[in-house]
């Protein structure tokens, strides 16, 4: 198989792009995914500063690598879970990368907020994922307004975006369907969220990290076995592989033709004021993470 | 007989009779999109022949939380 572009010996093959790539044209390929993305989306600038969440794995490694190549602003956050099994790896992983490409990194240690997941994981009364996953949002957001980010961006790919439209479409869910996208604009105490690799499928962000010689973590959380998006992830690729291309052309025909008829719905539905405890943007009167401080037992 | 190691799981197996990438990629249940194939520190497409005495790694791509 040959390189498109330049037709020496192929090291990745693309079928969903008909394409196949060596190693240099492999990695302009993906610069001009991001860099398409940020541009078509209106993300940031140069003027930016930016904030990358950085777990360890290979997306949030890759986008941090591809951000700092294009010469943006950038700064890491990595959120210490407390989960035995796996945050120490993680943590060594963003600490390690960091180190080596120059880009700073901070460390939000849920242990010493006194929600370590190992801890909340015994006391919560809703899904372990569900918690964590609400709980690194408001951190993440927490940090980036108060330390003078404009932006924060996290490494979710094609693969993330597409299993999560198909879910929020398998239950209809009008607010979720309404406010999908790989933008979301700062409002309301939130800072903007923006997601540059959402044209990268996993596949394509593995090859990068390989191929830019970034190590990353393979530590899967022990807890994320009952998390219903691979579900939803497996099928979409049972269907990928019998029609490449087609989660791309589903995600990007749902910001072009689908989207806009979600919109109205789902701004009668959101109502978000400051929480009254923290002032972090909360539906309910009390937001979700100092419910769980609470419930953890943490004084404020 | 190529050997072959599964990432993550650091699994080890052996194939007698494997010619090609995708060949491999049949024999351990795998789809060329959802697996990099590595030899010798280089990635391989799923077209390529295997050689006697290969030893190869077959890292998935998925994240799992």
């Amino acid at each position: 198989m040959k390189c498109t572009r330049c037709k020496i010996p192929a090291v990745v093959a693309l079928p969903s792009h008909h394409a196949a790539f060596c190693r240099d044209c492999f990695l302009l390929f993906a610069r001009r995914l991001v860099e398409r993305a940020i541009e078509e989306h209106q993300m940031f600038t140069a003027e930016d500063r930016i904030l990358v969440a950085i777990s360890g794995g290979k997306d949030s490694l890759a986008l941090s690598w591809q951000l700092k190549e294009l010469g943006y602003n950038i700064a890491g956050l990595h959120i210490d879970l407390g989960i035995p099994e796996s945050s120490p790896i993680a943590r060594q992983y963003s600490e390690r990368f960091c180190a080596t490409r120059g880009i700073p990194l901070h460390v939000l240690d849920m242990a010493a907020e006194g929600l370590a997941m190992c801890e909340v994981k015994r006391r919560a009364r809703r899904p372990i994922c569900s918690v964590c996953g609400q709980t690194k949002r408001y951190f993440f957001n927490k940090f980036a307004m108060e330390n003078g980010f404009t932006v924060l961006a996290t490494g979710h790919n094609l693969d993330d975006e597409t299993s999560r439209l198909l879910a929020n479409i398998m239950r209809w869910d009008v607010e979720f369907l309404s406010d999908q996208g790989p933008v979301m604009p700062a409002q309301n105490g939130f800072a903007k969220k923006v997601k540059p690799l959402f044209r990268m499928s996993e596949f394509e962000t593995a090859n990068l990290c390989f191929l830019a010689g970034i190590d990353y973590g393979y530590a899967p959380c022990p807890y994320s076995s009952k998390a219903s998006f691979p579900v939803y992830k497996n099928l979409l690729a049972e269907l990928e592989d019998r029609q490449p291309g087609r989660k791309i052309h589903f995600y990007d025909g749902f910001l072009k033709r689908g989207q806009g008829g979600f919109t109205a719905q789902g701004e009668k539905d959101a109502l978000v004021q400051p929480c009254q405890r923290c002032g972090y943007p909360t539906s309910a009167g009390e937001c979700g993470v100092c419910r769980l401080k609470d419930l953890m037992g943490v004084t404020p | 007989m190529i050997t072959v190691r599964l990432e993550p799981e650091n699994r080890e197996l052996t194939f007698e009779r494997v010619r090609t990438v995708m060949q491999l990629l049949h024999k351990v249940e795998r789809k060329p999109g959802r697996a990099l194939v590595i030899r010798e520190g280089q990635l391989l497409t799923p077209d390529l022949n295997l050689r006697d005495n290969d030893i190869v790694v077959v890292r998935d791509v998925g994240s799992r939380g």
